[in-house]
């Protein structure tokens, strides 16, 4: 298992170096946008209880420590997937950022666009489940499509791509934003660079990183 | 003396190391971004950072 503590140490210093550049554009960019459209939001008597962070650092701690965590996970599994098919080098990194991309934020935004807080969208496990199943469809179909070498299997591939989206995702039946669109607009652009950045650089941090490493 | 094939195979001594960081970085990612627990901790503390993901949220 020296490789598996291999693909950690890889991934913690991958997923940090990737998610402190998110951090920053995020900063500047896109929390600024979530505090305005909490504006528009009545406060909701029901949750008025519950503990959340202070606005400030300690919001902005939680956030980063979410972004440092979830950008580990994201480089286990490009280290993993590099590891298995013998790959070093950011142009391979690049390749599997760009995969990342299209399966964990392109294709369930395609259906569920990243939303501002206060958005009336349809109940949330529905919601989950289809974003976990889209993702889930296009890493297979992406799988197929590209990489095997039978006919039949980028078929069934290309199919899987196209499914969750013939499915389509739930929506409610009277959609409302308390956020003004274009403010809403705006987030959707936003995360959407801010997000291909941060995979394109993890991709090619995790690659290079990889060149360092020799294992078993 | 290694052989070089244009195979997709992976040698068995790779399937487990691989497959344990697979397994840990989805827990990480899944727990963090989709967990709801009944006293909206971690929604709270994980909540600019779920939307920012595209991550459904509320």
């Amino acid at each position: 298992m020296a490789d598996f503590r291999k693909l950690v140490a890889i991934s913690l210093m991958a997923g940090l170096l990737g998610r402190l550049l998110l951090s920053v554009l995020q900063h500047y960019q896109t929390l600024p946008l979530i505090l305005a459209a909490e504006q528009f939001e009545t406060p909701s008597t029901e949750h008025v209880h519950d503990w959340q962070p202070i606005d400030g650092w300690q919001r902005n701690g939680f956030t980063l420590l979410f972004n440092g965590l979830t950008g580990f996970g994201f480089a286990l599994l490009i280290s993993a997937s590099m590891y298995w098919r013998d790959q070093r080098g950011y142009l391979y990194g690049l390749g599997w950022g760009l995969a990342g991309f299209l399966v964990f934020f392109v294709a369930p935004s395609l259906g569920l666009p990243p939303e501002l807080p206060g958005s009336d969208r349809a109940e949330l496990h529905s919601r989950q489940a289809w974003w976990l199943f889209t993702a889930a469809a296009t890493a297979i179909g992406l799988f197929g499509l590209i990489l095997a070498k039978q006919r039949w299997l980028q078929i069934v591939g290309a199919s899987l791509l196209a499914l969750p989206h013939l499915i389509g995702a739930p929506h409610p039946e009277v959609a409302q934003t308390l956020a003004p669109e274009a403010l809403q607009q705006h987030f959707v652009v936003l995360t959407s660079i801010n997000n291909g950045i941060f995979w394109l650089a993890l991709g090619a941090i995790a690659g290079r990183l990889m060149r360092k490493v020799t294992f078993a | 003396m290694k052989i070089l094939t244009a195979s997709t195979s992976i040698s068995y001594a790779k399937i487990l190391p691989g497959l344990c960081a697979i397994v840990l970085g989805l827990t990480v990612v899944l727990g963090l971004g989709f967990l709801q627990d009944s006293n909206n901790y971690l929604h709270n503390a994980a909540h600019d950072g779920r939307h920012s993901a595209a991550f459904p949220c509320h």
